[in-house]
């Protein structure tokens, strides 16, 4: 009677875990891409705190990866942790890591959060981020006009 | 491999006449890429969608597209450029042996247009230029290399200025590269030749002839030169009909895509072409393109 009591329980304790587990699925989109280097796994988590990163000879992919809410960049443990970048990736959430699947995959693949901003934040940089941008450009029409004023003569 | 920033102004004749100078300065806002398609198995792709790629452009990730086209070029272009240095003495009757098998195989593709350079000590010299199947290999070429310096990167940097004057924007360009990859003596440097295969649209194909049985730097440089450029490369072993095969294919099945530029950031922008379901799909494309800084 007692094994069986405890075999329910340990039942109800698992679905609770897995419900839990997929209730804390997101959905992100995968803005931006490039190979940096790698995080020393077992400092990675102080170091991107501290903003002091041990750093190995191995390029990683990091990703900017955005959610309705926060913005996440994330960082893979080796050169060849690369995902898909549909239009929509999701993701969850372990132990200060974030899990993505990959399709034909059998485990999830791991990736340190380097760094996190709420989105309005993240927004707010990007608007900055294309006003530079947008200068650059006008510099470059002014540049054109010049030349074609120049060859005019 | 037609690709690069493109203005997207009304031009007028005065325009026209000056586009070389104007057409890097004015509103450039409009990027094309032109790329091939393998799977796992190296089998090129030529039923590729738009929502199977997205382009990884100055590190931002690019998923709508102006357009994206199957590219109909009109010529191709085949350069041969053997190394007949002292460095691949040994391998050298292997290495002319597997031109011969890639010329006579080749029976699909225009006489003109092949050509064949070779290369040893400073300068490297043009064979034949649209007839070459008629020319006797082995006349040209002495029984076994008798030594010499390896200007591999100049030849590159000849072969690819040579391409590009004598073909338009509607031929797709292959330089196939017979070497081991040692360059001894060259003036131009590794991203000299790079540069030049990309300026003039050129895919780089390599054929690795050495025999080391580990990877030695002069296969790393050949791979680099291949990658860097849309190219592939191979071994000696893996057969000349192979070498032509693939880039048949790739020349049937070249897509080109349209992007919104992404950055006026001057430089160099570093593009990748990356999957967005098949992680096995390996897209060949130039590395990327340059846009210019405004002050100059």
């Amino acid at each position: 009677m007692k094994r069986t009591l405890l075999l329910t329980v340990m039942l109800c304790s698992l679905a609770a875990l897995l419900s839990a587990e997929n209730r804390n699925h997101q959905q992100g989109t995968i803005v931006r891409m490039r190979m940096t280097d790698c995080i020393a796994p077992q400092h990675a988590f102080m170091s991107a705190m501290s903003g002091v990163q041990a750093t190995m000879a191995e390029s990683c992919p990091e990703y900017v990866l955005v959610t309705d809410s926060v913005v996440y960049v994330i960082i893979g443990k080796s050169s060849n942790q690369l995902i898909p970048l549909a239009e929509s990736t999701p993701f969850h959430f372990q132990n200060n890591e974030v899990l993505i699947r990959v399709d034909d995959a059998r485990k999830e693949s791991r990736f340190h959060v380097k760094e996190m901003l709420l989105r309005p934040e993240w927004e707010r940089n990007q608007r900055i981020l294309d006003a530079a941008d947008s200068a650059a450009m006008q510099r470059h029409v002014n540049g054109a006009l010049l030349v074609d004023a120049d060859a005019r003569q | 491999m037609a690709s690069g920033v493109s203005a997207q102004n009304a031009e007028t004749p005065l325009d026209a006449t000056y586009r070389s100078a104007a057409t890097f300065r004015s509103d450039a806002s409009e990027v094309r890429m032109s790329f091939s398609t393998t799977d796992r198995d190296d089998r090129v792709i030529a039923t590729l969608q738009p929502s199977d790629f997205a382009i990884v452009d100055h590190d931002l990730v690019i998923r709508d597209f102006r357009s994206f086209t199957l590219t109909e070029y009109s010529h191709i272009d085949v350069t041969l450029l053997v190394d007949e240095s002292g460095s691949i003495s040994p391998q050298f009757r292997q290495e002319l042996a597997s031109v011969t098998r890639f010329l006579a195989q080749s029976g699909g593709v225009p006489e003109q247009s092949f050509s064949i350079l070779s290369f040893r000590d400073l300068k490297p010299t043009v064979l034949c230029q649209g007839n070459c199947r008629a020319l006797d290999l082995g006349a040209q070429f002495p029984p076994v290399s008798s030594g010499g310096q390896t200007p591999l990167y100049d030849s590159v940097v000849f072969a690819a200025r040579l391409m590009g004057q004598r073909s338009d924007h509607h031929t797709r360009k292959f330089l196939v590269i017979f070497s081991d990859g040692a360059d001894t003596i060259s003036l131009r440097s590794f991203s000299d030749a790079v540069d030049s295969a990309l300026d003039n649209d050129v895919a780089i194909y390599t054929v690795d002839v050495s025999k080391a049985p580990h990877v030695h730097p002069g296969t790393l440089i050949l791979r680099a030169l291949a990658v860097n450029t849309g190219g592939r490369s191979f071994s000696l072993e893996s057969g000349a009909s192979n070498v032509l095969d693939a880039i048949l294919k790739d020349f049937h099945a070249t897509y080109t895509v349209a992007y919104k530029l992404p950055s006026h950031a001057a430089g160099f922008h570093l593009v990748r072409i990356l999957p967005t379901r098949d992680l096995g799909l390996q897209f060949h494309c130039r590395r990327g393109y340059y846009y210019p800084n405004p002050e100059n």
